[in-house]
């Protein structure tokens, strides 16, 4: 009996917070099914590709449903007791279908291949060339369940003793083009940031990179995700994203360097767990 | 052609050798069938326990919680949450839509409709049922051994699936009872493909056969090639869980490892692509020629759509790096394997033309493996145009791993598949049982589940493209789901419709098979391939004579006919005006 | 009921079911391929991404005892060729001879196997000292697993050499057992130079 009460309690309760959490959430805006705001330069790339898929595949579906539905009404048995009978085999029966496969195949997957192929190219893949422009650099180590950060510090080196390093704190400028490596320390993870549409796996044993630049006016707090299934705390693995102006960054990544060159400890082997920046433009393995 | 013709064999009499042991191909698939059911049931258990731990975090599950999670207090805890979706993802690809589709219906349809005695090789058929029996008891002891069952979900990446991250011997377990179900279905798979070469019933061309046995072989061809693959990199992960080989862990900590764990990715996609259309397959073929059954006019370019069949068959072998683009792939790869994948939407757009083109002008009949193939082609469609998303590299990279893929799947292997499966127990059932299933209570069936899987995949596919990622337990400690919380109580309370939905398939089943006096005629769908042209229930030699084959499978409608049907059978003459 | 009686040219030869055994026996060997393939690729994949090789500074192997296993094999197939040959024949005292040169060089096979194990522990070389002897160890289990149900299928073709009279059955055994043979003498030639001595 007490049983039955206290499970009637919690599912009260839950009801309630549920109700309290359909309020919040606000259901009837639409932006409540959008992704989260787009804070990088050009994650917008990456929306309107998905818009414009979109648009041709309801376009696409309408003509299936309409084929579907319509059919079923206009040629009900009731309706159309002698069926037409062919094999779908006479010529314009063949050019319509190849038609609409050529079609598809031509107006909508050989544009989105195109477009996609041209922003991952051109965009994506295009590395922020640390010669020719100001870029941030920053180390990435993955682990269960928890995201390691490092930036390069006064001396631009990255594993030296004055390296700037935080646990589940990460903190970017807005304007600059901004560069990860990322290694895994144990099993798979895959850093994904939602506000800035990208993610990539973090792996044992390789190197992988993400770039992107954050939009002006974007400062604030934000989350980062592991989307790789790595454990049982894997929806734990959450970090802190602290987008900040770039003189407030500055400011801070002045202040956060003095305090890394007085406690920073170098005899602690733990703290070097950073990687020589690989320059290499193509996945590194990491071989020793 | 038939090579040769099988000898009636002695009808079995003891209950082991009927019952158990059967040699007779309709026997074992009514083994699978039942197989597969409690597959779907349990799967779809654990599937209600993910959707009630998604929409309330932390609160005990309802009535059984407390048993199967005393410890908690009846909350699924995380680490159960995780084996619970690995081993739903599991049962329901491994254990429920295979052996429904390609095991029950491939050993059901194949013989009956080319026209064969039973499979090439009988022994190995039963064999192969007791051979994945063996494989579930292995996968189900898996539950109960110390530290749980295998948690690294079913595509069981390394490391995470090695030592170092799951040290339980249930995921060596999971590993093993794979590869155990490898070899069932490989023989099963051995057994379809010399059946329908070499015992197709004289006059019997490739293009006769009905496409349902076209989209079985195919399926099989798949299966022979493809599942030693995944056998190979299962066999790997075990050796470097048993024996301490370096396969895949490069780099992690406290190993001193060479290795590489995204090989095994390119192993498990190589096979895990196929596998999708392994999946899916038999239901385009057995909807093809439903759709063609029941709008009462041939399917409109059969011969097209068994080349499309064909197509995408060998296309599924060329694209499954877009399975990995996180991985960061080299870019050329990357851009091979997504214009490869964007080709295979060709096929895809033939099939529908053609599904449609069967539709037009027919003179529809509303049964319900009718209805079920309907709806098929209406989920295959959104499952299929989502697809462009996930094959298209950048919107990839935003929806790589969120929910949006897990909609995006469930709607072609699990809605696609399931209303097949659905479509064609309805369909055969006469033919397996003897007895016809109720209409009504099908068509009760096929709305609730219509509507309740629609709310789940399609509530999937917004929560993802809202950015909710995969396999978390709870969704809510990012502030950026919160606003996500009312949806997923949604999907979750649309996947109990759709579970209340599979209530009055179990009465129907039941019903029938153990009140229902009244027997179905033999020909009660009004259809012309060859298994309709015996008694039902089939006789355990099918056919006493073999038929002689002279028309296609999809003769309606012939206007010339004057049999006083609307259709002719296989072994008449093709009437022509 | 629309079935006709028609004389068809079905036989009871046995022809079609021996086309039925040949083609399930080639859907197999293809199976297995496709098991050996992935390894394979596997290997290569390893061996290109490695910047040397064998990796960590390990010496390359003696070849002293694959190549015995090598030649034991390649004997033994040999010897299964005649076997083929004299069963056509019906020469029931060379059909012995040579299935006794056929069984022997596999058990031969068998027992160098299990001294190459033996060797590599002697140097110490274990399954999970790197990359390289992973791939080696691994890859000889797994053949070593298909040779030994292979030699179990060569002992089935002990009561047909003892027979004079021959159903189209055994002709079936005798092909696939056969084509099952050659199939892991080719895999393992395969294993000798890509892994042994390349």
């Amino acid at each position: 009996m007490n049983k039955i009460i206290v499970t009637l309690i919690s599912l009260f309760t839950s009801l309630s917070a549920f109700a309290d959490s359909v309020v919040k959430s606000n259901p009837w805006s639409l932006s409540t099914y959008l992704p989260p705001e787009d804070i990088s330069v050009n994650g917008h790339l990456i929306d309107y590709l998905f818009n414009y898929t979109t648009y041709f595949n309801i376009f696409f579906f309408v003509l299936v449903c309409l084929g579907l539905i319509g059919f079923s009404w206009m040629y009900r048995a009731k309706n159309h007791p002698k069926p037409y009978y062919t094999y779908g085999n006479k010529k314009s029966h063949i050019l319509v279908a190849t038609a609409i496969g050529l079609f598809v195949f031509l107006t909508v997957d050989m544009n989105i291949t195109r477009i996609s192929n041209n922003d991952y190219v051109g965009v994506f893949t295009n590395w922020p060339n640390a010669k020719k422009e100001q870029v941030l650099k920053v180390e990435v180590l993955a682990q269960q369940w928890a995201w390691s950060f490092r930036y390069a510090g006064k001396d631009g080196v990255f594993n030296t003793e004055d390296d700037v390093v935080s646990l589940n704190d990460l903190r970017l400028p807005t304007g600059k083009k901004i560069v990860f490596q990322l290694q895994s320390k144990d099993v798979i993870h895959s850093f994904f940031i939602a506000n800035t549409r990208r993610k990539v796996d973090a792996i044992p044993g390789r190197i992988t990179r993400m770039w992107f630049e954050l939009k002006d006016g974007t400062a604030g707090d934000y989350e980062i995700a592991c989307a790789e299934m790595c454990g049982t705390y894997h929806y734990r693995m959450a970090a802190k994203l602290k987008v900040y102006p770039q003189e407030k960054f500055d400011r801070w990544m002045t202040e956060a360097e003095e305090k890394a060159k007085q406690e920073n400890d170098a005899d602690n082997a733990e703290l070097f767990w950073g990687w020589p920046w690989s320059s290499n433009s193509n996945v590194s393995m990491m071989k020793k | 052609m038939a090579f040769y013709e099988q000898h009636i064999h002695p009808k079995p009499t003891t209950f082991l050798s009927k019952y158990i042991f059967s040699f007779d191909h309709k026997m074992i698939a009514r083994q699978f069938i039942w197989y597969g059911i409690l597959g779907l049931g349990l799967g779809g258990m654990m599937a209600m326990l993910i959707r009630w731990t998604l929409s309330n975090p932390g609160v005990p599950f309802p009535v059984l919680g407390n048993l199967f999670f005393p410890m908690s207090g009846g909350v699924v805890p995380p680490d159960s949450y995780a084996m619970l979706f690995t081993m739903h993802g599991t049962i329901m690809i491994f254990y429920a839509i295979t052996p429904l589709l390609i095991g029950a219906f491939g050993n059901f349809c194949i013989p009956l409709m080319i026209g064969a005695r039973d499979m090439a090789f009988p022994a190995m058929n039963m064999l192969s049922f007791w051979l994945a029996v063996l494989s579930a008891i292995i996968l189900v002891a898996s539950l109960f051994v110390p530290l749980g069952a295998a948690a690294s979900g079913w595509t069981a990446y390394p490391t995470l699936s090695t030592l170092i991250g799951s040290p339980g011997v249930g995921q060596t377990l999971w590993a093993i009872a794979i590869f155990v179900l490898g070899i069932s279905s490989t023989m099963g798979a051995i057994n379809y493909i010399t059946t329908v070469i070499t015992l197709r019933a004289p006059g019997m061309g490739y293009f006769d056969m009905p496409l349902t046995v076209w989209g079985l072989w195919l399926t099989a061809i798949l299966n022979a090639i493809f599942l030693p693959v995944l056998g190979a990199g299962g066999l790997l992960l075990v050796f470097d869980r048993v024996f301490g080989t370096q396969f895949f862990l490069a780099g992690a900590a406290a190993t001193n490892g060479t290795g590489d764990p995204v090989l095994f990715q390119h192993v498990f996609w190589i096979f895990g692509h196929p596998e999708v259309y392994i999946l899916i397959l038999p239901a385009w073929g057995m909807v093809s020629d439903i759709l063609s059954f029941f709008s009462r006019k041939p399917a409109f370019g059969a011969k097209a759509t068994a080349l499309a069949m064909t197509s995408i068959t060998i296309l599924s072998t060329l694209v499954y790096g877009h399975h990995m683009y996180t991985t960061q792939m080299s870019p050329l790869l990357t851009q091979t394997f997504m214009t490869l994948t964007m080709t295979i939407s060709i096929p895809s757009a033939i099939f529908f033309a053609n599904w449609l083109g069967t539709l037009w002008r027919g003179s529809i009949r509303f049964t319900s493996p009718m209805v079920f193939s309907m709806g098929v082609v209406f989920v295959f469609g959104l499952g299929g145009l989502t697809g462009l998303y996930l094959g298209t590299v950048t919107t990839d990279l935003y929806l790589h791993d969120t929910y949006f893929v897990v909609g995006h799947f469930h709607y072609t292997m699990a809605a696609s598949v399931l209303l097949g499966s659905f479509a064609a127990i309805y369909f055969w059932f006469p033919k397996m049982f003897g007895k016809m299933l109720c209409e009504k209570l099908a068509l009760t069936h096929f709305w609730i589940t219509f509507l309740g899987l629609n709310g789940v995949f399609m509530g999937m596919m917004m929560v993802g493209y809202g950015g909710m990622h995969r396999r978390i337990y709870n969704p809510f400690i990012y502030e950026y789901l919160e606003k996500l919380i009312p949806l997923n109580a949604l999907i979750t309370t649309a996947a109990l419709l759709m579970g209340i939905g599979q209530i009055p398939f179990l009465i129907n089943l039941v019903s029938t098979l153990f009140f229902k006096k009244e027997m179905a005629p033999d020909n009660p769908w009004e259809v012309g391939t060859l298994e309709w042209t015996i008694p039902t229930p089939a006789p355990h030699y099918n056919f006493k004579n073999i038929p002689v084959v002279k028309c296609g499978p999809h003769e309606f409608g012939n206007p010339n006919l004057t049999t006083g049907r609307d259709f002719q059978y296989q072994t008449e003459e093709l009437v022509k005006g | 009921m629309n079935t006709l009686e028609v004389k068809n040219n079905i036989q009871y030869s046995g022809e079609g079911e021996k086309l039925a055994a040949s083609i399930a026996m080639i859907v197999v060997l293809v199976s297995f391929s496709m098991l050996f393939a992935s390894l394979f690729l596997a290997y290569f994949y390893y061996r290109i991404t490695e910047p040397v090789w064998p990796p960590m500074g390990m010496e390359r192997l003696n070849l002293f005892v694959p190549t015995m296993s090598t030649t034991f094999i390649i004997l033994s197939s040999i010897s299964l060729f005649g076997f083929n040959h004299y069963f056509k024949e019906a020469n029931q005292l060379k059909m012995k001879l040579t299935l006794a040169l056929t069984i022997g060089p596999a058990l031969a096979f068998m027992g160098s196997q299990l001294f190459l194990w033996e060797s590599f522990k002697n140097i110490g070389l274990y399954a999970s000292s790197g990359i390289f002897p992973s791939i080696i160890y691994s890859f000889t289990w797994i053949h070593v697993a298909h040779i030994v149900a292979a030699i179990f299928s060569l002992l089935w073709l002990v009561p047909i050499s003892l027979k004079s009279e021959h159903t189209f059955k055994d002709e079936n055994v005798v092909l696939n057992v056969g084509k099952f043979w050659h199939f892991l003498s080719i895999i393992w030639l395969i294993i000798y130079f890509s892994i042994f001595v390349f």
